[in-house]
């Protein structure tokens, strides 16, 4: 089969992802006017709740961009079948940036630097005064976006025009994505610093950005599995995914499990041995109070469960079995981020409706925005290089 | 280097009552030799190999993939090399040299883990490396494919597929003109 006769409006999303489209609009506004609300049913619990959907689906966001640059630089058809579904996920940017203000404009609230009574801790007012505070969260807010967006923009672009344009060098992919992934690790532990890892005051941990890499990593390999799942069974898909393909995804999503639970130990065992006063307060803080449960909860279904059961070869290589796993594992990201976030505005264990409007409206919206821009372009990259032999009659 | 999945009858116990190891096909591309073996799995020949110069997609699965027994191997070798060296450090540390190290107690299990973890790692690579040998039987310094004189190229422009005689369905005459209507470059039989 050759470009010429490939029919890209067959390469079109199905209708089900307009269907997709509309049930999450729905279910976004629904929950994001609930989430409106409970800023005053609930003003207690609001702006963490609306920190940790914030931090999920920004995460998935970039995670979509980190592993479309991943597969710029080292190619392969396990990101050719996916690098639509990579595209449209980082291009929800603009969304989350506009998102952010929410927290922008209610800093107090959420961070004790922030605070009047916080600067009453010469150490902390030392910061304050240099680094956190509301001018420096406002210009560090809006570079990273602009380097995010600007990335996410370009590749994306770039990737519309290869569409007609055939034996194109794919060396400006290659070149914005090897500085890319840097600048992508460097922003996003700025980021983390400033938004997460500030919410403990006066408390470091130099491996945090990574924690954050690591899992948006494999928020988006699940986010795949989980479209492939739906998109899989129906054409174009059904005709150039296969279990190879499947399969790739979930060697990933094991590797990124286990990068998880390696980061996270590490910083773990590091500050266990060095049991110093300045370091242990944020597990202190997170080992108590009910927190102990989900850090247990944590360690058992988002590393040790997943991780035995992504061994298996026959679970790996069906999008129908391993989408189970796959949504599992979204929904302990979000247990993750919650733990990372709430134990700081709630000592002991805090659950309330907002977090659940708030993870969904946030979704909803984000959900909508993806399929709106999955179904602008063919489902595949279709002069990409691997596209040819992915469509191949004999790829099995 | 050519792919070995092993499916043929073991090449060092030669079968005393034929003398022909196999019939070998030759094909020009990796498309046609999926397709041959495809074809000869459904004509219900089980006893095939295909050799190729690099590894081909679903080419396993052609010629009935069978499942091997490395992964079990590899996953006792890292029960044992985590287990063992567990065992090794709280052995230590807890019963024969017990030492105090900042008031922990003797059985501190975070700082055994990373030894542990190391261990199950170099256990279960070095299981993977010696049970994948020890169970494809190389190294073989004779092999019946080698006969031919045209199999060299399967180590760089030719695809190679083979029935070996000890194949239920398998006759001289049947064979080679199931193997003709393939349209191979050429049809060798294989002395063993």
């Amino acid at each position: 089969m050759t470009t010429a006769t490939m029919n890209k409006s067959g390469l079109m999303a199905p209708p089900v992802a307009q269907t997709m489209q509309q049930r999450s609009l729905v279910i976004g506004v629904i929950a994001a006017i609930a989430s409106v609300a409970g800023v005053f049913l609930a003003p207690g619990s609001f702006y963490s709740a609306y920190l940790i959907g914030f931090m999920f689906w920004l995460g998935l966001s970039l995670g979509c961009m980190a592993i479309l640059m991943l597969y710029h630089l080292v190619g392969g058809a396990w990101g050719t079948v996916i690098r639509r579904i990579l595209e449209s996920g980082m291009m929800t940017l603009p969304l989350m940036f506009v998102l952010f203000i929410p927290i922008l404009l209610n800093l107090p609230t959420l961070y004790f630097w922030a605070r009047p009574e916080g600067l009453t801790d010469p150490k902390i007012a030392e910061i304050a005064h240099s680094y956190l505070n509301f001018n420096g969260i406002l210009v560090r807010y809006i570079v990273y976006f602009v380097i995010w967006i600007g990335m996410a923009y370009f590749l994306n672009r770039w990737s519309t025009e290869q569409d007609s344009i055939v034996g194109q060098s794919t060396l400006r992919f290659r070149a914005m994505s090897s500085i890319g992934l840097v600048i992508y690790s460097l922003t996003i532990s700025f980021a983390v610093i400033d938004w997460v890892m500030s919410l403990q005051a006066r408390w470091i941990s130099t491996i945090y950005g990574l924690l954050f890499i690591a899992g948006e990593a494999l928020s988006a390999f699940c986010f795949c599995v989980v479209i492939e799942s739906i998109l899989g069974k129906r054409k174009p898909m059904s005709e150039y995914l296969t279990d190879t393909e499947v399969h790739d995804h979930g060697k990933f999503m094991l590797a990124f499990v286990m990068v998880w639970a390696y980061f996270n130990f590490s910083q773990w065992l590091i500050i266990w041995s060095g049991n110093l006063p300045e370091e242990i307060p944020w597990y202190v803080r997170r080992m108590n109070g009910g927190w102990e449960t989900v850090a247990l909860f944590l360690v058992v279904f988002h590393f040790a469960v997943p991780f035995a059961l992504l061994l298996s070869r026959q679970l790996k290589r069906k999008a129908r079995t391993l989408v189970w796993l796959a949504s599992w594992l979204i929904f302990m990201r979000i247990v993750d981020i919650f733990w990372h976030i709430e134990p700081a505005s709630h000592p002991t264990f805090h659950i309330s409706w907002v977090h659940f409007a708030i993870v969904a409206g946030i979704g909803g919206l984000w959900m909508a925005h993806f399929f709106h821009n999955l179904r602008s372009r063919p489902l595949l990259a279709v002069n990409a290089p691997q596209t040819l032999r992915l469509l191949e009659p004999s790829h099995e | 280097m050519s792919e070995f999945s092993g499916n043929g009858p073991i090449p060092d116990s030669p079968i005393s009552d034929s003398p022909i190891y196999g019939l070998m096909a030759e094909f020009d591309s990796a498309q046609e030799l999926v397709s041959a073996a495809h074809k000869a799995h459904e004509a219900g020949y089980q006893k095939i190999d295909a050799y190729s110069p690099f590894p081909i997609e679903g080419l396993a699965e052609a010629i009935g993939f069978h499942k091997n027994r490395v992964p079990l191997v590899v996953l006792i070798g890292g029960l044992v090399g985590g287990i063992s060296a567990y065992a090794l450090q709280y052995w230590i540390a807890a019963i024969t040299y017990p030492v105090n190290i900042g008031g922990r107690p003797f059985h501190s299990w975070p700082s055994f883990i990373i030894v542990t973890f190391e261990m199950t790692i170099l256990f279960a690579g070095l299981s993977a490396a010696i049970g994948m040998l020890a169970l494809n039987g190389l190294p073989m310094p004779y092999h019946p494919v080698f006969n031919v004189p045209e199999f060299a190229k399967a180590s760089e422009n030719k695809f190679f597929l083979i029935v070996f005689s000890n194949d239920p369905k398998y006759d001289a005459a049947r064979t080679r003109s199931f193997l003709n209507s393939l349209a191979p470059r050429m049809i060798a039989e294989v002395p063993s």
